[in-house]
């Protein structure tokens, strides 16, 4: 059967995936068990799933779940508002988008959260270090989606408002921002994103926190089990939280 | 109906200073730069659409029919000669005039109902009131049902349907039309024409009609202006003495083809003309 | 034509005086002066806000250090196999991937899922793995990069014109002349964005790393200056590696043939 006809067989790429996986950590566990790997490098996958529970429960997982979300949702709300607002400021001042465009851009892709030792010093060990790590990260590609969305309004919507008669006003609020509000999205969901890999990361770094500080915790506690388990339910979360995001977004551009 | 064979007499241009005119344009002639030098688009054009009438602009593509639909609805200014509506100068968009775009224009994001009362929205109507007004637009293009229907879920016609009632809904004395079918098949055009000439009946709407369709224009039309190719002048106006009411069937008339065969003549020899020009143009550049 | 939301463009005297410079010179000196101004009021306390001379005096101590150089090269070695071995193995994986629906199906989405995962994350199973030296970092660093690089390349195999494959096919190319006489050079922008964003997730990712647990590196630095509380110290670190990291980042992005470094 060609490799073609393979893949149309519904579910099982999908198996083969995820048989892969399992495959591996039973291989993992035997190799372990052998003595060939160093179980005190390596824990049995076994004893990992084993402390599933055990971390549910004594290390209040969910507790520290909650901080986290609250944590995230804090910065999500700065980076929508601020964001959103700069980035309609500088697509209405064309000579400040013109001038400091790039420097977002450059903000974009520079090490922001190496930041982290100085936001320290200014707000302690705290919650706001993390919230204002998160914000500083995942502001601009929002601007810059905001901005993206604004001037790529389709010209004949624009002469549509014209022929109307549109006060500037009116033109912004009811055309160019609906109509640039899926790109505005699009900004939203890669800040948001940073966001998250921010405060995890951070939170792992300065241990304070929810689920980063666990980490940081059991890993210092040479709870090797433990460690992997929580690694683990971070990967979820963040797996979930990543498909919650796309399903909003494919849920708001039904278009495409 | 009889139709007797009808001669068809190219009148001149109508007069500048006809007062009865709704829309007067008088002597314009809009030019645009170029990295290729000053381009006329539009050369000493002088037309007068009456009150009531159904007027057509037909010609070949690049003879300035879309820069006359922008500046009639005040998109482009920098114009040379007048431009009035109801006795006013045009110099921006004007309440009088309403476009309809050749693109696809609706507001993606609102609903039928949403988009067709945009303009009522725009004068500050009560929601229900706006509502029940655009209520009467929809059913006159033919979309009851859709009201609450976002874009996406209709098809191009109807889009083009609901731009066109976006529009009516704003009651503009005179309606402009760039091509508004040209991105639908030749059925879906003869049924939209239909409808286009019963709300035109009703409402007795002045209308422009910007076209490269004879078909169309024939079947539309009380007067049919060809324009030549760039610069666009007036080459001929054309009364189409059809009877109205009219219908999608006198399509098949002779007095029909007659009318569409001359004016097909005249493109042809507009078209032609363009081509060649746009070679020798081409060729030229190469060879710079 | 006016747009509405936009100024005139306001005319332009000559290049350097440019309405946009202009701009751009005001918004620097006024920041300056802002934070000259905080720095003096002594409104934050001690050195949280040090002086512009403080720093500056920081900065020129800090680029007349060799020390300073030898930390930056532990750094940049760490960062330049990072992303060496990431780049390298996201490259093939991307092929292998982009090139067979059924493997992109059965295994892109994990790649997919786990992209937006905090790598700093796994650190103590690198130091578990790797040791505490160099190689932990490095492996951090090549988890940070192999992600953005793999789903770029996998992601660019798919939208290359069928065409040009089959002009490859036509010719009976094997399947290394088909990567790198067909498949690499029609690739060329999505690798090159790929290589850029790997190589500015590899720099956080090792940076954090040495933050973390190091003896060397910038990181180590920059951690120190923190535990010493030498403000002015960090400050220039942080501003030396930001001006070297966009830089970098400008390089590849002009080395690629693009003409801006925004990446979305």
């Amino acid at each position: 059967m060609s490799a073609a006809a393979l893949t149309r067989i519904p579910g099982l790429p999908a198996a083969v995936g995820f048989g892969t996986l399992v495959v591996a950590a039973l291989v993992a566990e035997a190799l372990i068990r052998a003595g060939v790997i160093n179980q005190f490098i390596v824990p049995l996958p076994s004893q990992i799933v084993a402390s599933f529970e055990r971390v549910i429960t004594e290390e209040h997982l969910f507790d520290r779940f909650l901080t986290t979300f609250k944590e995230c949702f804090a910065a999500a709300v700065l980076i929508t508002i601020v964001g959103v607002s700069v980035g309609a400021l500088l697509h209405r001042v064309d000579l400040l988008r013109r001038a400091t465009e790039t420097w977002v851009a450059a903000a974009a892709s520079a090490p922001t959260v190496l930041m982290y030792p100085l936001f320290m010093v200014i707000f302690g060990r705290s919650m706001t270090t993390i919230v204002m790590m998160a914000f500083v990260a995942g502001l601009p590609p929002v601007i810059l989606k905001t901005i993206e969305g604004l001037s790529g309004t389709r010209r004949v919507l624009i002469n549509v408002g014209r022929s109307f008669k549109l006060t500037e006003s009116q033109m912004f609020r009811k055309i160019l921002f609906p109509a640039a509000m899926p790109t505005i999205f699009v900004g939203l969901k890669l800040g948001l994103i940073f966001a998250l890999i921010n405060v995890v990361g951070v939170e792992f770094l300065i241990n304070f926190g929810g689920l980063g500080q666990l980490i940081n915790d059991l890993a210092e506690r040479y709870d090797l089990a433990g460690t992997y388990a929580a690694i683990c339910f971070v990967i979820l979360v963040s797996v979930v939280f990543f498909v919650i995001i796309e399903r909003i977004e494919r849920w708001l551009r039904p278009a495409d | 109906m009889p139709v007797a064979t009808m001669p068809i007499t190219p009148t001149a241009p109508a007069p500048a200073n006809d007062r009865q005119g709704l829309l007067v344009i008088d002597d314009l002639s809009k030019r645009f730069p170029t990295p290729d030098g000053t381009v006329t688009a539009v050369d000493h054009v002088s037309l007068s659409v009456r009150q009531g009438e159904f007027f057509s602009v037909i010609g070949p593509s690049g003879c300035g029919k879309s820069t006359l639909f922008n500046v009639i609805g005040g998109l482009l200014g920098d114009y040379d000669g007048n431009v009035t509506v109801a006795g006013e100068r045009i110099s921006g968009p004007h309440p009088s005039v309403g476009m309809v775009f050749q693109e696809e224009s609706t507001f993606p994001w609102r609903t039928v109902i949403e988009n067709v009362s945009f303009p009522l929205e725009i004068e500050g109507m009560a929601k229900a009131k706006r509502h029940e007004k655009a209520r009467h637009f929809i059913h006159m293009v033919g979309l009851d049902g859709f009201e609450n229907r976002y874009p996406s879920e209709l098809s191009g016609g109807m889009r083009q349907r609901v731009s066109l009632a976006r529009t009516l809904a704003s009651e503009p004395k005179i309606l402009l039309m760039d091509e508004p079918f040209a991105a639908l098949d030749e059925q879906t055009r003869l049924l939209l024409g239909d409808k286009v000439l019963q709300i035109q009946e009703e409402l007795k709407q002045t209308t422009m009609l910007i076209t490269h369709n004879i078909t169309e224009a024939v079947q539309l039309s009380d007067r049919i202006m060809v324009m030549t190719y760039r610069p666009g002048k007036v080459k001929r106006v054309v009364d189409i003495d059809l009877p109205r009411p009219r219908s999608s069937e006198i399509v098949g008339s002779d007095a029909f083809g007659h009318y569409v065969a001359q004016i097909w003549n005249d493109l042809r020899e507009e078209a032609s003309r363009g081509l060649t020009e746009d070679e020798g143009r081409r060729v030229a550049r190469v060879h710079r | 034509m006016a747009e509405t939301g936009r100024l005139r463009q306001a005319a332009i005297t000559s290049p350097l005086l440019s309405p946009v410079t202009l701009v751009r010179l005001a918004i620097i000196v006024g920041l300056l002066a802002l934070w000259e101004a905080v720095a003096a009021s002594g409104w934050l306390y001690r050195d949280v806000v040090p002086s512009l001379l403080a720093i500056g005096r920081a900065i020129a101590a800090l680029l007349s250090n060799p020390e300073y150089y030898w930390h930056l090269g532990v750094t940049a070695g760490e960062v330049a196999t990072a992303l060496a071995i990431g780049g390298l193995s996201g490259v093939l994986v991307g092929l292998v991937l982009g090139g067979s629906p059924f493997l992109s199906k059965a295994y892109e989405p994990y790649l997919y899922y786990l992209g937006p995962t905090p790598k700093i994350i796994f650190f103590p199973i690198m130091i578990m793995w790797f040791g505490v030296g160099p190689s932990s970092k490095i492996a951090l660093g090549t988890m940070s990069c192999f992600f953005p690089i793999a789903l770029s390349v996998a992601a660019g195999m798919r939208q290359i014109d069928p065409v040009l494959i089959r002009v490859g096919r036509s010719f009976r190319l094997s399947a290394w002349q088909m990567a790198w006489k067909i498949y690499l050079p029609a690739m060329r922008h999505p690798i090159i964005n790929g290589v850029r964003l790997g190589l500015g997730v590899a720099i956080i990712g090792t940076l954090l790393a040495e933050t973390k647990l190091s003896n060397r590196g910038i990181g180590y630095l920059i951690i120190q200056a923190y535990s010493l509380f030498d403000m002015p110290r960090m400050y220039a670190l942080l501003i030396v590696l930001f001006v070297l990291a966009i830089g970098a980042n400008a390089l590849v992005g002009r080395f690629g043939g693009l003409d801006s470094i925004k990446r979305f």
